[in-house]
């Protein structure tokens, strides 16, 4: 029996984009050399610059990119071998993105409920039950016959997050949950996630809101340049991170957002 | 014979020119969408697709029709000895090669998100694509499959060429070398007839759609 829901073991991932000259491609490391363990009931944050391939990395967790090399174990299953059944991994993790990506044709309630049908082949009102209470979980019970152009940035988002966690997956990777949002609609995500962590909901989230990080994070990530450059506990971070590289970024992170 | 008498002999054939469209229109759905997502996913089989979306692009309708009725009908009487089925079947190809790129440039245009968020639940790509992309390719794709309709009534009039069907274009000329040897009157009257006959459901897919697109945001 494994000691953790989640394992990464020294992932690469490069991806390529169009360089500078036609036809030309360039690969950007977005993953270099990335190992991280998460075990029950962790809530562990992930930031950094933008650009620096957390995203990426989140991705491969979940197996929605697959590593150039490297493992990904999801309690005793190693994901990254061939022949593994990726589509029962990942009903086990719940995904929110960044960009919400609810689909369009369904309503709050749809959204929750096609996994719960197709995926876990719950009976109809079991399925609609629980997909209900994950509504109603995150507060959105409200916006269930109402379909994602209809909704608020915040609530879309909320239903994003109820989508993930109807299944009771093992754990929940977020990609910068409230980053697309107005500030004033954040809140209601993070009160949200707040009341996930209190659950003892395993974590691991992407994210810059630093006084959430502070209060739910037991542990932070400083990730620049496809690597993890700095680990340890909130207070690390916000009195003296070790690194200059995250000296340099949490001072400018802290300044923005107390000016 | 007066305009009456040569509008109700068009008329006669309205039924012929509906269903020759409507069945190809349909047979273009059937071919065309699943090519469309066979394309996009599946990479291996995309050259033979993309190989029957030239010809039937690429080739006149007319010729196609004259080739496999007269070329292939001799041989094969069923079904190629059927003027109504050549008719239907060669319009109904080259739509589903039309067809097949409205619909790929709808499942571009709904995005690959869509398709991700899909297998971040736990779906398999096919049932992702079959609950989360075919719902939103549909709608995404009715302007595209509007013009189309109305592209197929009007080659509809080819089937003149193999004779036998009395559909509007058949008809009208016939009516021009029957006395009084009239060449204006029945050409008009089947402009007039193939315009009113495709605009209802050409309008009525584009509402539809358009209804569809608003609810969901696109």
């Amino acid at each position: 029996m494994a000691t953790f829901v989640m394992e990464a073991k020294n992932v690469y991932k490069t991806y390529r984009i169009k360089g500078d000259k036609k036809g030309e491609e360039k690969g950007v490391e977005a993953v270099k050399d990335v190992s991280l363990t998460i075990r029950k009931g962790d809530i562990k944050l992930i930031f950094g610059p933008s650009g620096s391939g957390k995203s990426t990395f989140l991705r491969c967790m979940a197996m929605l990119d697959t590593p150039d090399k490297g493992q990904i174990y999801l309690g005793d299953e190693c994901l990254t071998k061939s022949g593994v059944d990726l589509n029962k991994a990942r009903a086990r993790i719940g995904f929110v993105f960044q960009h919400i990506y609810l689909f369009r044709h369904l309503t709050a309630l749809g959204n929750v409920e096609l996994a719960l049908r197709q995926v876990l082949k719950l009976p109809k009102e079991q399925a609609r039950k629980r997909a209900l209470d994950a509504l109603t979980e995150v507060k959105v019970c409200d916006c269930a016959n109402k379909y994602p152009s209809q909704m608020s940035g915040g609530q879309a988002q909320r239903v994003g997050i109820a989508r993930a966690i109807a299944r009771n997956p093992d754990i929940i990777l977020l990609d910068e949950p409230t980053s697309a949002l107005d500030p004033e609609l954040t809140g209601e995500v993070i009160d949200t996630l707040r009341d996930l962590a209190k659950e003892g909901t395993t974590m691991l989230i992407v994210s810059h809101e630093m006084p959430f990080a502070r209060e739910v994070a037991e542990e932070m990530i400083f990730y620049d340049e496809g690597r993890i450059v700095e680990v340890g506990p909130p207070s690390l971070f916000f009195n003296a991170p070790n690194t200059d590289r995250a000296k340099q970024f949490m001072t400018r992170i802290i300044n923005r957002t107390t000016r | 014979m007066d305009v009456w008498q040569q509008l109700i002999f068009l008329l006669e054939g309205v039924p012929l020119t509906l269903s020759i469209s409507i069945i190809s229109f349909l047979l273009g759905i059937a071919i065309g969408f699943p090519l469309a997502f066979l394309r996009v996913y599946e990479k291996e089989v995309s050259f033979v697709i993309d190989g029957y979306e030239k010809i039937f692009r690429g080739i006149p309708e007319i010729v196609l029709m004259l080739m496999f009725y007269f070329g292939l009908g001799p041989f094969f009487p069923i079904p190629f000895g059927s003027a109504f089925f050549v008719a239907a079947f060669v319009l109904g190809l080259r739509s589903g090669a039309n067809q097949s790129q409205i619909y790929r440039g709808a499942i571009h245009g709904v995005g690959d998100e869509q398709m991700i968020a899909g297998m971040s639940v736990g779906l398999s790509k096919w049932r992702s694509i079959w609950h989360i992309m075919v719902p939103q390719v549909f709608t995404f794709s009715t302007p595209g499959l509007g013009s189309e309709y109305a592209l197929l009534i009007k080659d509809s009039a080819y089937v003149y060429v193999i004779g036998g069907l009395a559909e509007i274009m058949t008809i009208s000329i016939r009516l021009k070398s029957t006395p009084p040897y009239d060449a204006i009157t029945p050409f008009i009257l089947a402009a007039i007839l193939y315009i009113i006959i495709t605009f209802p459901l050409a309008y009525y897919l584009d509402r539809w759609g358009n209804k569809r697109k608003k609810k969901i945001g696109l």
